[in-house]
């Protein structure tokens, strides 16, 4: 067969929504998650004892009666595992050791052959505890008459770009100390001063936490896990057993929504711990969903004092951002969304004067983590509301002063980073648009009030400045290609997308190319975590780099069984090219086979893998005391995001009659799953805005179950959801492409009480918006009687 | 503790369990059967992600004692396609990108089976009011919503 | 610290093969058997310790606890065992007491409407309960069996508390039976939750009007409130306005103020007792809105 030779670009793989490639087998029940993982008749299960106390002093652990019950096989306690771990800052144990700082902190692991007896069994553990006073409000905390929840903060290790404040309880000080804000509000013809508070939320993957450790009589551990980071999890783990990484292998199947929560160590480090002592056994440990709301990682609750000013034309003069955030009895992690809340801290917009403080405080709440977003939602709930109330007292219309002050290229922003090209104005106008931006609309009915709100957004990756990707891809005796890689799809399409990366880099149909999990630390190749909306730009680099090495090995076999020029050929829809000789050869058996010689003279070639990674490499140094540096990340998401809404004069309920968001993603790689991801990402944004909301009392968390912890179902999603992709490319993206996978949610909370203030004339400030705090605003400012 | 031995249908085949008394319909499929399409996701009768069909009706089988399916008639996820052949929600539900992570769609479809079948053309409330018991938290649930009404025009 | 087990504990699932010994099972087991019909409450208190039991005494399909009943002469009997769904889809219901379809159809999801059962939703007796209301103003009374008999028990007198009855060891709810309903009646279910539906009730208002020569309003009207006490609350005061002065915007205004101040709701985790206040007052009003307005005519 011959292929009309053609240099034409046009590309078949980018820019087209491609159909999933896992989605088969999820409609059918035939994808495996990690709690589908049949083990057979050896298996124990694990249950684990907990603190029933936000901050006390373990005096005494009895496990014998635990011990001595029929079926238990082990019983471990904090005794038996000595060493800190932690994502960031290593504060934690795997057990409390001396003393619990929440509630549901474990304190003692037991594992049984049923799930029932180690459920006895923990209920038989007698622990003797010293209460001591608590602390549940990050402001108090970081106060100095706070009781310390980590009085040995200085002992701890830290990497350098973390400062926490030993003798105190705030665990990570992040400042930025741009132009000279102290001097400026004189000179502002309006400012805006406002505490705004963010509760803690639960991410709520549909499926809970699960994990299953095995270790074999060499002392070789097989950890499977629902997990977001398999290769990070070896890692800490390794590092909190003292075993070697060569020794710890993770296997992370399809994984049933993480958002966050799965990422990091939480609890998959129990099993293992319990496994080392019942070696060839695997150990099973599933949380319960009352678990799963208060002993893992939430989003952490935030206090931020904002004060904003402008001159008389609405542009901005000086932006204080003071933020506490309740980081939870450990900030293994915390530490670093504190980081990303400071460096981000101003929102998208160009100010020549800043100053943020942000300050991680320990409390004795639960333990915050990485959450879609990574503080940027909560960031955006107080800075972009504050915005809107500046330009309301400026008198400017909301659009035309956002345009005026977001960032453009070029600007220095906070940290002094330039701004990179971006596509925000273009988010503002064509959500505004959308939503028919300045026309006052009609009420559906009288006992209505109905308005509309706007925010704008931005985010980067959150992660370590060296942050890195790798992918391999081999080829196939039938002309298919396997990538392999070690991100996680994690309901994003991440599979779907890097299949076509790979097909479009290498040249082959996107039919042929197959992803496919578990994810394997022992096969995959390293990724450093499913997290930061990382994975398209990142690992989409690696495994664009790995396809070009598997092409280029099979362009100089090519070239040299023709005896032609590498440049003179190319691969296309599976097919080897010549535009010189328009000769053409299928991939197929070549790829693992070679090509044979004239004359049987021998064989050139051999089976083709290629590889690839990717790492960022500019990502500088903050100082300490100023937040100043070249290149604070690697580069930013932007978007806006508009909602139409009614409110409930009876009920204080709100309806939303249409949200439209509006994201600049560098390129879509697929616009069909980038639409689902702003969809999905606005819904849960606006769930959390809505109903959302750790119910905490002196630590204990009332409302642990999906009873009193209310999401958003069917009935509460408005029907119309519009999704707008905008483009400007990302310079060292694949194809151009930067990532969205948590932007959607950043702007939800700020855009629907911005609009629930035009409708009403209340403003709800601190989510949840829930129609009961609506309602008493409108009767409390006589709107209603 | 004594044991209950019940006969039953699963995807039209018969089989027989022995289950004690605390054991629910979610456990014996996914720990007798090794059914595992089905999901346990609060055991609350909250998430819907259990969701079965149980003579024709669906429910949240960790509500329902396994004992209590003597003689039932089950269809579960993996009883939705015939032959290989996807039912007409499962399609959709593809082509309509209702799918992100997974894990509330076997309880999701099963919901949606079951509204198809006792009003083969909802309208768009009562398709979100048959959904308000399988929660997602990743799609926002419009495309889901679409899949349903695009299923009940090609049925 | 809430720390629910992981599945059911440890317990026996018991078929008597009649109320009698499913009766006597339950007073020999006092306080470690109850009886089961749907299991939704059931299950999620046995979870949670809030019920620490040994038996689950089976009593579905007993002696007509699956069955609905219409006579067109003396009413309506539905066994406590029905399920809501099947409320919501019985024909005789919608036709002549279509509050209770309406009240069902509230209840949690569809698929647990499937088990959920209305003898349950009475039993558990949570102020909350979606159908108590509509029972109620139907004029529901209770068939109990007890190893003395059968006997009737009204809606009215049936409550003590959140979660407490009237109820017996031994005591088995098997149906709740309901006279015919006044002629050219109209009802109104209006519940408050969180989510648009399937949550909890935040507050239920129930009403239930109808033309009546008898009042000098020429209207009576009957009302039940969830939510808002320790038992689920009529408003005597209110009904009595509606019966007793001529019925306009203001005066239904009056009785929604008048049911607003019989109410005693707490502050839960669920919502402040004053916005439940406001919430009777003004879905009081809004649900006696609809049905005047569809009974005038």
């Amino acid at each position: 067969m011959t292929i009309a030779p053609t240099k034409d670009k046009a590309t078949t793989n980018i820019g087209v929504s491609k159909p999933r490639v896992d989605v088969r087998e999820k409609v059918t029940g035939a994808a495996i998650f990690t709690d589908d993982v049949q083990f057979g008749a050896g298996l124990l299960h694990a249950r684990a004892k907990r603190s029933p106390y936000a901050h006390a002093l373990i005096k005494r652990i009895d496990i014998s009666k635990a011990k001595a019950l029929p079926g238990v096989k082990v019983v471990v306690t904090g005794e038996d595992f000595p060493n800190r771990t932690g994502l960031y800052l290593r504060d934690r144990f795997i057990f409390a050791r001396d003393r619990v700082r929440f509630v549901g902190e474990a304190v003692a692991g037991v594992a049984a052959v049923s799930e029932e007896i180690a459920d006895k069994a923990v209920d038989l553990i007698e622990v003797e505890y010293e209460p001591l006073p608590g602390v549940h409000d990050p402001v108090y905390g970081a106060s100095s008459e706070a009781p310390l929840v980590h009085p040995d903060l200085g002992s701890y290790e830290w990497p350098n770009f973390i400062f926490p404040v030993p003798g105190t309880n705030i665990s990570n000080h992040f400042k930025v100390r741009k132009g000279d804000v102290d001097s400026v509000w004189e000179k502002c013809a309006a400012v805006v001063e406002y505490t705004f508070r963010v509760p803690h939320v639960q991410h709520v993957p549909i499926e809970p936490h699960v994990a299953i450790a095995k270790v074999d009589d060499e002392g070789n551990v097989t950890l499977w896990a629902s997990s977001q980071s398999p290769f990070a999890q070896r890692n800490l783990i390794a590092k909190s057993l003292d075993i070697p990484e060569s020794k710890i292998r993770v296997i992370a199947p399809l994984i049933g929504g993480g958002f966050g929560c799965k990422a990091g160590v939480t609890m998959e480090a129990i099993p293992v711990a319990i496994a080392l002592k019942a070696k060839g056994h695997p150990v099973k440990f599933r949380l319960t969903r009352e678990e799963e709301f208060y002993t893992n990682f939430v989003r952490q609750g935030l206090v931020a004092q904002i004060k904003v000013g402008c001159d008389k034309d609405g542009n901005l003069l000086g932006l204080q951002n003071t933020m506490y955030w309740d980081g939870g009895g450990y900030t293994d992690y915390g530490v670093n969304i504190t980081r990303a809340g400071g460096y981000s801290g101003s929102g998208p917009f160009d100010c020549p004067n800043v100053k943020v403080d942000s300050l991680c405080v320990y409390t004795n709440h639960p333990v915050g983590g990485a959450y879609r977003g990574f503080g940027m939602s909560e960031v955006h709930t107080g800075i972009v509301q504050a915005m809107d109330m500046l330009a309301e007292k400026i008198g400017m219309d909301r659009v035309e002063f956002l345009k005026k002050n977001v960032v453009q290229e070029g600007d220095k922003i906070l940290t002094g980073m330039t701004m990179h090209k971006t596509g925000i104005k273009e988010c503002i106008d064509k959500a505004a648009q959308a939503i028919n931006w300045g026309v006052k609309e009609p009420n559906s009915a009288p006992n209505k009030l109905r308005g509309k709100g706007i925010a704008v957004m931005w985010k980067a990756p959150a992660m370590p400045p060296n942050a890195g990707s790798s992918a391999l891809i081999k080829l196939n005796e039938d002309a298919s290609v396997t990538v392999m890689i070690g991100g996680q799809e994690i309901g994003q399409g991440t599979f779907t997308a890097m299949a076509q990366i790979a097909a479009e880099a290498l040249g082959v149909p996107f039919e042929s190319v197959k992803v496919k999990g578990p994810i394997d630390t022992q096969y995959s190749p390293y990724e450093w975590q499913t997290v930061a909306s990382r994975l398209t730009w990142s690992m989409g680099n690696a495994v664009r780099n790995a396809a070009l090495d598997a092409r280029r090995r099979i362009l100089d076999m090519v070239a040299e069984a023709w005896g032609e020029n590498v440049e003179d050929l190319d691969i296309k829809d599976g097919y080897v090219i010549s535009y010189k000789t328009e000769e053409s050869i299928s991939l197929k058996n070549i790829v693992v086979y070679g090509i044979p010689k004239p004359n049987d003279e021998g064989w050139i070639g051999g089976p083709v893998v290629g590889s690839g990674n990717f790492m960022p490499t500019y990502v500088t140094g903050l100082d300490k005391e100023t937040g100043q540096g070249e290149r604070a990340v690697v580069h930013y998401t932007t978007g806006a995001q508009a909602v139409d809404l009614e409110v409930d004069l009876d009920t204080g309920q709100i309806t939303i009659l249409k949200a439209v968001s509006a994201f600049d993603v560098g390129k879509a790689i697929n616009p069909d799953l980038v639409r689902a991801q702003i969809e999905g990402g606005f819904v849960q944004g606006m769930s959390s805005a809505i109903f959302e909301e750790m119910k905490l009392v002196n630590g204990h968390m009332q409302n642990p179950s999906f009873v009193d912890y209310r999401i958003a179902t069917s009935a509460d999603v408005p029907e119309k959801i519009e999704a707008i992709i905008v483009e400007a490319p990302q310079d060292d993206g694949p194809f151009g492409a930067r990532g969205i996978g948590e932007h959607p949610m950043v702007p939800t909370i700020a855009a629907l009480a911005n609009a629930i203030y035009n409708a009403t004339g209340v403003r709800v400030p601190h989510p949840p918006l829930s129609a009961e705090k609506i309602y008493l605003a409108m009767l409390d400012a006589g709107i209603v009687k | 503790m004594s044991f209950h031995r019940i006969i039953l249908t699963v995807n039209g085949s018969t089989e027989q369990v022995d289950v004690p008394g605390n054991m629910t319909l979610l456990q014996m499929l996914r720990e007798k059967l090794a059914l595992t399409g089905t999901k346990n996701g609060c055991a609350a009768g909250e998430c819907g992600a259990c969701t079965v069909l149980m003579n024709g009706e669906p429910v949240n089988s960790c509500m329902v004692l396994a004992a209590e399916c003597n003689g039932a008639d089950i269809i579960t996820i993996e009883g939705l396609a015939r032959d290989g052949q996807l039912d007409v929600i499962q399609k959709t539900i593809i082509e309509q990108g209702g799918v992100q992570c997974g894990f509330c769609t076997p309880g999701m479809l099963i919901s949606a089976r079951a509204l198809l079948n006792r009003n083969p053309h909802p309208k768009e409330e009562e398709i979100r009011e048959a959904l308000v018991g399988n929660l997602c938290r990743c799609t926002g649930y419009n495309r889901i919503v679409s899949a349903v009404k695009a299923a009940a025009e090609v049925q | 610290m809430i720390n629910p087990h992981p599945g059911l504990p440890e317990l026996e699932y018991v078929m008597p093969a009649s109320l009698d010994e499913a009766s006597k099972f339950l007073i020999e087991h006092t306080g470690e058997a109850k009886p089961f019909m749907g299991g939704t409450d059931c299950f999620v208190r046995l979870r949670d310790g809030a019920w620490n039991l040994k038996y689950l005494v089976n009593v579905k399909g007993l002696d007509g606890t699956n069955e609905i009943r219409f006579d067109p002469k003396n009413g309506l009997t539905i066994g406590a065992a029905v399920p809501m769904n099947k409320i919501v889809s019985h024909p005789d219901i919608n036709k002549h007491y279509p509050l209770l379809t309406e009240a069902a159809r509230t209840v949690a999801s569809y698929q647990l409407r499937s088990r959920a059962t209305i003898g349950g939703n009475i039993c558990n007796a949570s102020p909350a309960g979606d159908t108590i209301g509509a029972c109620i103003v139907y004029g529901g009374k209770l068939n109990v069996h007890s190893i003395k008999g059968k006997r009737l028990e009204p809606l009215a007198s049936f409550f003590k508390g959140p979660g407490k009855t009237v109820l017996e060891p031994g005591d088995i709810v098997t149906s709740i039976s309901f006279p015919l309903p006044p002629p050219n009646h109209v009802g109104r279910y209006i519940k408050l939750g969180r989510n648009k539906i399937s949550d909890l009730a935040i507050v239920g208002v129930t009403v239930l009007g109808y033309p009546d020569s008898n009042a000098k309003s020429g209207y009576t009207f009957k009302i039940a409130l969830a939510s808002v006490a320790p038992v689920p609350l009529v408003p005597l005061k209110a009904e009595q306005i509606l019966a007793d002065k001529p019925l306009n915007e203001n005066i239904i205004s009056e009785a929604a103020q008048a049911a607003m101040d019989s109410c005693t709701p707490i502050d839960d985790v669920r919502s402040s007792a004053r916005y439940r206040k406001y919430m009777i007052r003004n879905l009081t009003r809004q649900a006696l809105t609809d049905v005047w307005q569809k009974i005038k005519k």
